[in-house]
């Protein structure tokens, strides 16, 4: 009973959050003078709607859930990684390629693939976390830097060397990759794809790791008090390697199953115009950095963008109130912080 | 070597640099108080939507300046009520508020002027440009000084007089105080939120002449998220400056030069993504030699309590 009352009472402020975002949302729908009602119906049924708009959510929440697992992961460590973006950028880069210039059977092209998609957007990570443990230089700033310098990379490589020519010309991407390395879809005709179940697989394995092993929990203790932490022996640098090389391996798994999964090439600016690493950023800390809970919130926020875009498609009320409600959703989210503080300031001191 | 000597590129690069040496400005301030403010690029698109919805309506250029100020005021008024009053996370609010941003203005796009993507009117009138008397006649640096926006001259204006009055009075003082420490500046007596209020204000404020600057001084129009990264930009140049005025500027420069550089080299057939990934390199790289300071560490221990 008690841990019942403890569950209810740490769902209360996101619940609460989402109530406000969605009043919020209604004051922009009657502004602009549409049906509060109507319009939410046909956003609930742009994303819950049909089997098809419901697996079109899932394979939109994908990536958000990968992204929103790595930042976690270094939230709970106590690092800020900003840099998501240009891990996942560089991960479906790596795939691209490993995917189109790996000789051998397509189960191995696609293993690798993703395995190269996940090295390199952990090691993209870890020159972050190692430029902070060996110069100090800020996380913060230094993952936010990566992030140009990995996207501008990534669009030079397919506007120039390997610059898909055979088509249309216009476009900066690389080739198609063969067929045999796709990742299978889970229902023909759906554009969910194999990618979903291994971002779910990395939640669970995420979860049990925090939970129950040695590593989890010093990563967790380094993150709560680092003081602690170094107390019982954990040491910093060595853990801030680890954890923001894994954080970036989820980045760069994230795109890897988007250019494996539903694109078939690297485009350039497909992965970063939709803002899928920050809607991983968002998922995290609407989460409070809980795995299981990320991947809840990945989903309810993609919900949101692809109810959104169904909202427009069969309303007269702009798309970007969904984003307007995420933002307050996170807001208000972010208060929760307080909330706490201030019980724990009158119960404390 | 003609190429560096023609005028029009540095004159370019003073017009580039000035949303992004403004909200750096202003970012400062924030960054002075232990406040890291990652909206800023919320905070400039606020401002540049705002003014040209000031210009709509009232038809009057100075009118629509000061209606940008208000508006990124009363954003920024978000910013620092939860994070100061409520004591959230800088940074959640901040990318919170960036993407309020982002979805307000393409909203309102929507519901005031009824277009999708971008608003463009050729009745409206952006920012005159001022020729400035002596100087435009001299040869070749007239040509860059002169015939600009009066913001861009007030940019640099408030550079020195940031300047002189982070270094030079008391108020300056209390502020550098409040920033570095807080607990110790209460002991004075100093009221440190009512500073850290008015120093995200000040940031507001010029955020908004910023985005004045981007959509009625650069070009007249607005597009949707239109800033496209200078926010986050101006946020490293805060960084690279050391929070100094005048190393803001510095900071500022060089990427506006790269900014004005990568677009001249689009007419040669250069690949503009490595002038482009310069400033980013060199900041890393400058990073290396300046390292935290005092006010630095207190804005970082502010990061890193994530949750």
């Amino acid at each position: 009973m008690d841990k019942l009352l403890q569950l209810g009472r740490s769902l209360l402020q996101p619940l609460l959050a989402v109530f406000v975002g969605l009043a919020a949302g209604a004051v922009a729908i009657s502004i602009v003078g549409g049906s509060i009602t109507e319009t939410y119906a046909e956003m609930w049924k742009g994303a819950f709607g049909s089997f098809y708009f419901f697996t079109n959510t899932l394979s939109r929440a994908t990536p958000i859930i990968l992204i929103g697992l790595g930042v976690a992961l270094a939230f709970r460590a106590g690092f800020f990684n900003m840099g998501s973006e240009g891990q996942m950028v560089l991960g479906a880069l790596s795939a691209a390629v490993t995917a189109i210039y790996l000789p051998g059977p397509g189960w191995f092209k696609l293993t690798a693939a993703i395995i190269a998609g996940i090295i390199s957007g952990g090691i993209w990570s870890a020159f972050a976390g190692w430029l902070d443990a060996r110069f100090r230089m800020n996380l913060l700033i230094t993952t936010l830097l990566l992030n140009y310098i990995a996207t501008l990379f990534a669009g030079y490589i397919v506007s120039y060397p390997l610059k898909d020519r055979t088509g249309s010309a216009a476009m900066a991407q690389t080739v198609m990759i063969d067929q045999s390395v796709w990742l299978p879809k889970l229902f023909k005709g759906m554009s969910l794809h194999g990618g979903f179940i291994i971002a779910a697989v990395g939640a669970i394995l995420l979860f049990l790791f925090m939970r129950y092993t040695v590593k989890g929990y010093e990563t967790r203790m380094l993150g709560g008090n680092p003081l602690f932490a170094s107390y019982g022996g954990v040491q910093r640098g060595k853990m801030m390697l680890f954890s923001m090389f894994i954080s970036g391996g989820f980045a760069g798994l994230a795109g890897s199953v988007e250019v494996l999964g539903t694109q078939y090439r690297y485009l350039d600016g497909a992965l970063t115009s939709p803002g899928y690493a920050w809607s991983g950023i968002m998922a995290t800390l609407l989460a409070g950095s809980h795995p299981l809970g990320t991947a809840v919130a990945a989903i309810l926020l993609a919900a949101l963008q692809t109810g959104g875009m169904g909202m427009e498609r069969n309303t007269d009320v702009p798309l970007e109130v969904s984003s307007i409600i995420q933002a307050v959703l996170i807001l208000f989210v972010s208060a929760k912080f307080t909330y706490s503080f201030i019980k724990r300031k009158k119960a404390g001191s | 070597m003609d190429f560096f000597l023609d005028a029009s590129l540095y004159a370019s690069t003073l017009r580039m640099v000035t949303p992004i040496l403004l909200a750096a400005l202003g970012g400062a301030i924030c960054a002075r108080v232990g406040l890291f403010n990652v909206g800023l690029e919320g905070l400039i698109l606020i401002g540049a939507f705002s003014a040209i919805v000031g210009n709509h309506f009232t038809g009057n250029v100075f009118a629509a300046v000061l209606f940008a100020i208000l508006c990124t005021l009363i954003f920024s008024m978000i910013f620092s009520f939860m994070s100061i009053h409520l004591k959230a996370n800088v940074i959640v609010v901040g990318i919170a508020l960036n993407f309020l941003a982002l979805g307000l203005t393409t909203f309102s796009l929507r519901a005031v002027f009824d277009v999708k993507g971008a608003y463009y009117n050729k009745d409206m009138v952006g920012l005159p440009k001022w020729d400035v008397p002596i100087l435009k006649d001299i040869p070749w640096l007239g040509e860059i000084l002169s015939g600009h926006s009066p913001l861009v001259y007030l940019s640099f204006v408030l550079v020195i007089a940031l300047q002189l009055f982070f270094f030079k009075t008391v108020t300056g003082f209390r502020l550098l105080a409040s920033g570095e420490n807080p607990t110790a500046a209460k002991s004075l007596g100093i009221k440190v939120s009512r500073i850290q209020y008015g120093a995200v204000l000040m940031c507001g404020a010029l955020c908004g002449l910023a985005g004045a600057q981007l959509s009625l001084g650069n070009v007249t129009m607005f597009t949707e998220g239109m800033t496209s990264g200078r926010g986050f930009i101006a946020l490293v140049a805060t960084m690279l400056g050391q929070s100094n005025p005048i190393g803001v500027a510095g900071s500022s420069l060089l990427f506006g030069f790269m900014d004005a550089l990568s677009i001249r080299l689009q007419g040669f057939a250069l690949p503009t993504h490595f002038t482009m990934m310069l400033p980013y390199i060199v900041t890393i790289a400058a990073m290396l030699f300046f390292k935290d300071k005092g006010y630095m560490q207190e804005a970082r221990k502010s990061n890193e309590s994530s949750r």
